[in-house]
């Protein structure tokens, strides 16, 4: 194995860029000089990593949309829309799925097709074959900071154009924009490529320019127990930052428990910045998202305007620093720009009902955090054994083992043993834990919290109660009762 | 008897796993063979499963709104291929957005399929419509 944890020297990086560039003639347009110099124009305000730092200081929850259209003007309309009517503190450009697997070839079919039928063809601006030119007349013609979010294994170039473009922060990992989003990318191979992502903002730092970086925490969106998807923040957030990247938003997404969503924010955000400054990265600012439920939604639009605005309460209770905002077309598909800025507005009222508090520590809550950060040290521990220390090393060999295991995944290279199912309290535990090497005392305790639901519905443990959970929120439910 | 068999796949680059998973689960407990040839699957990854397994019907899923583009043209080269009367199934979420549906039910009809179904369909009725088809075809 080639790979290593230690930054890019920049004869490699370099040499790698060549090829990089070489993808997609409009990776012709990126000249790095002129980029920066570009970068260094972008005022606060428009500024990624310098929004989220205020909004930490100051204790609030941002509101952030998902959006993006294949054609600029109507993709300019659709963020200009979800800024002043929908009253989003932060833009997204959502990328097209063809563009997420490299296909730009695709992408082009996709662009011509919705121009010939005057709808939308495809499920996301795709950024790569619209150039730096095309994502500079959006950051230009735009009030608030952009961020690409996407679900690319290999987002190398998509990074060169964006970040060129103007737009200051990137999601993905090497973990989390592959196993949700792939079948057959080794793991090795992606952790490498977004080393190369994040050596770019690294070298952005290094001139003086900040931009953000954020883990998609939610991964398959699908009863991710919390720990599971922490371990994948803690590691993409080390991994980012040792190639120099100062700005880090670890994610998480809603599992539908309140104490359990508290305490997972709570934990995620204090192991992050206590892995960071074990590994002596001490000069990164960590901040963190939550998204509201990722799974399936109810189809009825008031119903949807429910579980935004439960998932919203949930954020700022926690005190997170981002929120993701759902839609109510969300059961159905990409949402217009009147019902994205809908669940905008649903979610910005909460937010400002609930500014300033948190909820109180708990006895319950306590237990919560604990037993989270009980089971992210076992699979942490675990996974820089298996790489001799290497932490780059040791993920491949996590997956490998069965160590790090993301439950629905489609990827290959995941296990695929452990499976989750809601306790009594609609709390996510996991049912089976396959190779993840917790202690007696964890698993006992996933153990009996779900023993408490199934002597509570008279039946068995079984995968019939992870498919009932599954459905249950579109159903209208949080636990899948028979 | 011999079990009907039923190549499963997400279409194009779409990477929902999920309802796959769920699918597969379904048709095997009543009683079908599964070819589950998984997400990220082209066309050709289709046709090719339901030759080499001489396959009674193909279930398409599309989840990630591309399937009208994705979609395009399977009946034809199911045809060239010899497939002639295979059972063609959509379902998910198969185009962008809300739309009409009984627009986009014929839209997938006029390409070739035989069954189209709405976002969140239930397992069970695909299943049950299957059953119906291949009685019927005996
Ligand atoms: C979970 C989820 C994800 C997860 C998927 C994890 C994974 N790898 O599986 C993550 C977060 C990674 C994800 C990513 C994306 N997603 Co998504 N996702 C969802 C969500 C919330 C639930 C899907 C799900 O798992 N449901 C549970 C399963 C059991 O149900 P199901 O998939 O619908 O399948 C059932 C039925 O539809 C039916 N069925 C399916 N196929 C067939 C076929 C036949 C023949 C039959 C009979 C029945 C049938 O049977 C299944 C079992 O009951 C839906 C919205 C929703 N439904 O609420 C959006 C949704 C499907 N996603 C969507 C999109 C666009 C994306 C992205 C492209 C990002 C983006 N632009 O927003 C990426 C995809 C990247 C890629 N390359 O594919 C859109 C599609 C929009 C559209 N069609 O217009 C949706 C509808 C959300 C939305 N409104 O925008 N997503």
């Amino acid at each position: 194995m080639n790979l290593k944890n230690k930054r890019l020297s920049d004869e490699a990086f370099f040499k790698e860029r060549e090829e990089v560039l070489a993808g997609w003639p409009t990776g012709k347009e990126v000249d790095l000089q002129e980029a920066v110099d570009y970068l260094k124009k972008v005022p606060d305000e428009k500024n990624f990593a310098k929004a989220l730092e205020l909004a930490k200081r100051k204790g609030i929850t941002l509101a952030q949309p998902r959006a993006g259209v294949p054609l600029i003007d109507k993709h300019i309309e659709l963020l200009n829309h979800l800024s002043k009517e929908g009253g989003a503190d932060l833009l997204p450009s959502t990328i097209d799925a063809y563009s997420r697997q490299n296909r730009y070839d695709e992408c082009q079919v996709g662009i011509d097709e919705s121009l010939k039928e005057g709808r939308a063809m495809m499920n996301g601006f795709p950024a790569v074959n619209h150039g730096v030119k095309g994502c500079r007349q959006v950051y230009e013609s735009i009030d608030k900071p952009v961020q690409a979010r996407h679900g690319t294994p290999d987002s190398r170039l998509l990074a060169e154009v964006i970040h060129a473009g103007g737009w200051t922060s990137n999601e993905g990992g090497g973990i989390s924009y592959n196993v949700p989003y792939a079948k057959s990318v080794s793991i090795e191979k992606s952790l490498s490529d977004w080393m190369y992502c994040d050596r770019l903002v690294g070298f952005y730092a290094e001139q003086g320019i900040e931009i953000n970086r954020e883990p998609f925490g939610p991964l398959t969106g699908t009863l991710v127990p919390p720990s599971m998807a922490i371990v994948t923040g803690v590691i993409e957030a080390l991994l980012a930052a040792e190639q120099g990247v100062k700005s880090i938003t670890v994610g998480y997404g809603q599992c539908g428990n309140l104490v359990q969503d508290v305490a997972a924010i709570r934990a995620l955000e204090e192991l992050t910045e206590q892995y960071l400054k074990e590994y002596g990265y001490n000069d990164v600012v960590v901040t963190t998202v939550f998204h509201q439920w990722m799974g399936g939604f109810p189809e009825d639009e008031s119903k949807a305007f429910g579980v935004i605005s439960f998932g919203t309460a949930t954020a700022a209770l926690a005190g997170a620093t981002k929120v993701i905002v759902k839609t109510p077309h969300e059961a159905i598909g990409i949402p217009t720009k009147e019902a994205n800025a809908a669940g905008i507005k649903a979610t910005k009222m909460v937010l400002n009902l609930l500014e300033g508090q948190r909820l109180p520590m708990s006895k319950e809550l306590e237990t919560e955090i604990e037993i989270i950060k009980a089971e992210v040290k076992c699979i942490m521990d675990k996974t820089f054994e298996l790489g001799s220390g290497d932490l780059a090393v040791g993920t491949v060999k996590a997956f490998e083992a069965g160590v790090i295991d993301i439950p629905f995944a489609p990827s290959n290279y995941n296990a695929g043993k452990v499976m989750p199912a809601r306790d009594n309290n609609g709390a996510v535990r996991y049912y089976m834990t396959g190779n993840i090497p917790f202690t007696k005392d964890i698993i006992d305790f996933n153990q009996s919290k779900l023993g408490e639901r199934s002597e509570f519905e008279k039946r068995e443990l079984s995968f019939q109660m992870t498919i009932d959970d599954i459905f249950a929120v579109g159903k209208g439910k949080l636990i899948g009762r028979p | 008897m011999e079990k009907k068999k039923v190549v499963l796949g997400v279409i194009g680059s779409d990477a929902h796993a999920v309802g796959n998973k769920i699918l597969d689960y379904s048709l095997t407990n009543a009683g079908y063979e599964v070819v589950n040839i998984g997400v990220l699957s082209p066309q050709e990854d289709f046709i090719n499963a339901a030759i080499e397994t001489n396959a009674d019907a193909i279930f398409v899923s599309s989840l990630y709104g591309h399937g009208e583009i994705d979609c395009k043209g399977l009946r034809e080269k199911c045809n060239e291929a010899g497939l002639n009367d295979i059972l063609l199934y959509v379902g998910g979420n198969i185009v962008v957005g809300k739309q009409d549906w009984d627009d986009v039910k014929k839209r997938f009809l006029d390409m070739g399929f035989d069954r189209v179904y709405p976002p969140g369909t239930a397992a069970e009725v695909g299943i049950k419509d299957l059953t119906e088809d291949l009685s019927k075809r005996g």
